[in-house]
């Protein structure tokens, strides 16, 4: 049974309960039948007892006899014994009447030679003990024939129905399972290349689409994270092409040909240049590896974040003046955590707003202690950023500006990732806000146990 | 001052120990633990800097070795692995610093020259000076041909750590983690930009400039021939 199909099940399921409900039906229609022939078999057998009587009250035998003759000839499938009450037998109507009869008074059922009767026994006359025995017989094959006939045709009932449901049912199962046919035909073809593929929602009926509803969900998610880690992968080499083929490229050209010294220096300290960005670049990817598989791993130590906020501003102070731009923090609040990652976090938001902020703008760390946790913000004023690209900007080397600076000292399009690894392995959030003229990174902070 | 570079990898070794011996130290290097060892317990160097997986015996087992004998020569650990747990197991066993790979050379300099230092004794200097720069320790003034210059805190801090450390080249991470506490990768270019604000009053206006950069490796302060 474990192994059989849903449908199968359903079928057989249907099957077994048309089978027993007409199975029911059946015998009750039948016993109702047969008891329905015994009350007119007892109604006519009773009424022709009347008649044998009165035949019988007179002792004149011989006109008895012609009266009891005429009585019984009036209904053919009728005979009569009637029996001493010492079990003498003393009159047959009929020569096939069976030897043995059923002693008992009242009506019973007696099948003989392939003949059903029913029999009805009572007294001559019941006011007298000694009085003969009078055993009215009917032949009622036909009936039983009937009942036999009835019985054939219930269990063929029975079977035909139970046929006809579980093929229905089959097809009503199959029919009402196509919606989990169709979800595994689009599970089934779901691959790396095609995560794009969406159960219709609409279509499904109310149980299914719930159910629908998750896996369409999932799929969602799945492609989600597919697409960024095939970004990312596709990010990595180009990241690293380009400086891979600068190397090669130049270290090539220098060696074609002698040059002076100074060609030579120069290649080398280009070279050392691309080298350092594709370390940085290599370090940072491992953070993130790291961060991804859990193993960033924050300690924690009671932290003042206004002091460390402090700190890193005063850090920055010679990056804002260069940049005409004010540096402020207003709140303060008390958590326990890693001092060198939160300042790592920190910092890559001050060097980013830093970074998109004009002249003469501002960039402010505002902090609020909560009873639950920490809310700490860097805003930095300056063109929005439009909505859709604000989850993106978490995203590993996604740059506000595709057009790479080549050679500077561009970043990677890391900084952000890195920040929100760190905020994650603290257990908290991060996001970006924006609107004309600011743009907000809010990060919330539990409270460390 | 003799130092010791166990490590099995023969073109690293090889650049560590070029760069080390044109930096002006004597240096030697195996690629084996077991020699590494052996040598290490002689007693002989100044500082060991000390590959972790090596063949033979490795990095760990070797420092075990050399706490073990009562030395205490600076131990300077090289390691492509950065977990924490290494980190945390080399300075328990009593590692004096630490280092991943990939890192740069002059990082790897400066902090072979801070351990050096550390076992001398500090000279308590009450003031710095290189040609006629001129840094005021105990009242905190700068002055250049005997012009005062005026410095923020932090500037005042970074002269003073090109002036305590001239002459060597100082990678811009180095800069950070002494002036500022910034213990971690940055891509930043507060440095250069702070660097620069201290030219504009330390050297702009004089023909003889001090401050100087090394391209791809970080700034130094010497006194250059014109």
């Amino acid at each position: 049974m474990r192994h059989l199909s849903l449908s199968s099940r359903l079928a057989l399921l249907f099957a077994a309960c048309t089978a027993v409900v007409s199975l029911f039906a059946g015998v009750l229609f039948s016993r109702a039948s047969e008891a329905h022939f015994i009350e007119l078999d007892q109604q006519l057998l009773d009424g022709k007892l009347i008649g044998v009587r009165r035949a019988l009250a007179d002792a004149n035998a011989a006109d008895a006899t012609a009266r009891l003759a005429d009585e019984l000839s009036r209904q053919a499938d009728l005979s009569l014994r009637i029996t001493d009450p010492n079990g003498q037998r003393r009159y047959d109507s009929a020569t096939d009447i069976p030897q043995d009869l059923p002693h008992t008074p009242g009506l019973s059922t007696l099948s003989h030679d392939g003949t059903d009767y029913r029999v009805l026994n009572a007294a001559l006359n019941p006011d007298r003990a000694d009085s003969p025995q009078l055993t009215l017989l009917l032949d009622i094959t036909h009936h039983q024939h009937f009942l036999q006939r009835m019985q054939r045709l219930i269990w063929l009932t029975v079977g035909l129905s139970a046929l006809a449901t579980a093929l229905l049912g089959a097809w009503a199962a199959r029919s009402g399972l196509r919606p989990l046919r169709r979800m595994s035909g689009v599970a089934s073809g779901v691959s790396a290349q095609s995560l794009n593929a969406r159960l219709p929602e609409a279509d499904m009926p109310p149980e299914l689409a719930e159910m629908a509803r998750h896996f369409n969900a999932m799929l969602g998610r799945l492609d989600d994270s597919f697409q960024r880690l095939s970004a990312f992968s596709a990010d990595i080499a180009h990241e690293l092409r380009t400086p891979l083929s600068n190397l090669l490229t130049h270290t090539q050209v220098t060696l074609t040909r002698p040059r002076p010294l100074e060609d030579y220096r120069e290649a080398l300290h280009s070279n050392l240049e691309e080298l350092q960005w594709m370390a940085q670049l290599v370090n940072d990817m491992l953070y993130l590896a790291k961060a991804d598989h859990g193993l960033l791993m924050p300690s924690r130590e009671s932290l003042e974040l206004g002091d460390e906020t402090d700190v890193l501003l005063e850090f920055f102070a010679p990056l804002a003046e260069d940049a005409r731009v004010t540096l402020s923090r207003d709140g303060s609040a008390r958590l326990d955590g890693d001092r060198n990652m939160l300042r790592r976090a920190l910092s890559n938001l001050l060097d980013n707003a830093l970074r998109f902020t004009p002249p003469d703008g501002e960039v402010r760390v505002h902090m609020v202690d909560g009873p639950q946790g920490v809310s700490l913000s860097v805003e930095n004023s300056g063109e929005g950023i439009s909505p859709e690209l604000l989850p993106r900007l978490f995203d590993r080397f996604y740059r506000a500006d595709p057009a790479r600076h080549e050679g500077s000292s561009e970043h990677a399009g890391l900084g952000l990732a890195i920040t929100q690894s760190i905020i994650r392995a603290h257990g908290g959030t991060i996001r970006g806000e924006s609107a004309a003229g600011w743009t907000r990174f809010v990060i919330e902070l539990p409270r460390g146990d | 001052m003799k130092l010791l570079i166990v490590e099995d990898q023969p073109k690293t070794g090889h650049y560590l120990r070029q760069g080390l011996s044109e930096a002006g130290y004597n240096t030697e290097l195996v690629t084996d633990g077991a020699t590494g060892q052996q040598l290490a317990l002689s007693g002989d160097y100044a500082l060991l800097i000390l590959d972790v997986m090596l063949p033979g015996r490795d990095g760990w087992q070797i420092l075990q070795a050399v706490r073990g004998a009562g030395l205490d020569t600076p131990v300077l650990f090289l390691t492509a692995r950065d977990a924490v747990e290494d980190r945390v197991h080399g300075f328990e066993l009593g590692a004096d610093d630490y280092l991943v790979k990939p890192f740069a050379f002059s990082e790897l300099l400066a902090r072979v020259r801070s351990l050096l230092r550390r076992g001398g004794v500090a000279q308590q200097e009450t003031s710095l000076q290189l040609a006629d720069l001129r840094l005021d320790l105990i009242r905190r003034r700068v002055e250049r041909s005997g012009q005062r210059i005026d410095l923020t805190a932090k500037e005042f801090a970074l002269l003073e750590m090109l002036l305590r450390r001239q002459g060597e080249v100082l990678p811009k991470s180095l800069i950070a983690s002494q002036v500022w506490d910034m213990n971690f990768d940055s891509d930043t270019n507060v440095i250069e930009v702070a660097i620069r604000r201290l030219r504009l009053k330390i050297d702009d206006d004089f023909a003889n400039k001090l401050i100087h950069t090394v391209r791809g490796m970080g700034y130094v302060l010497e006194e250059r021939p014109a």
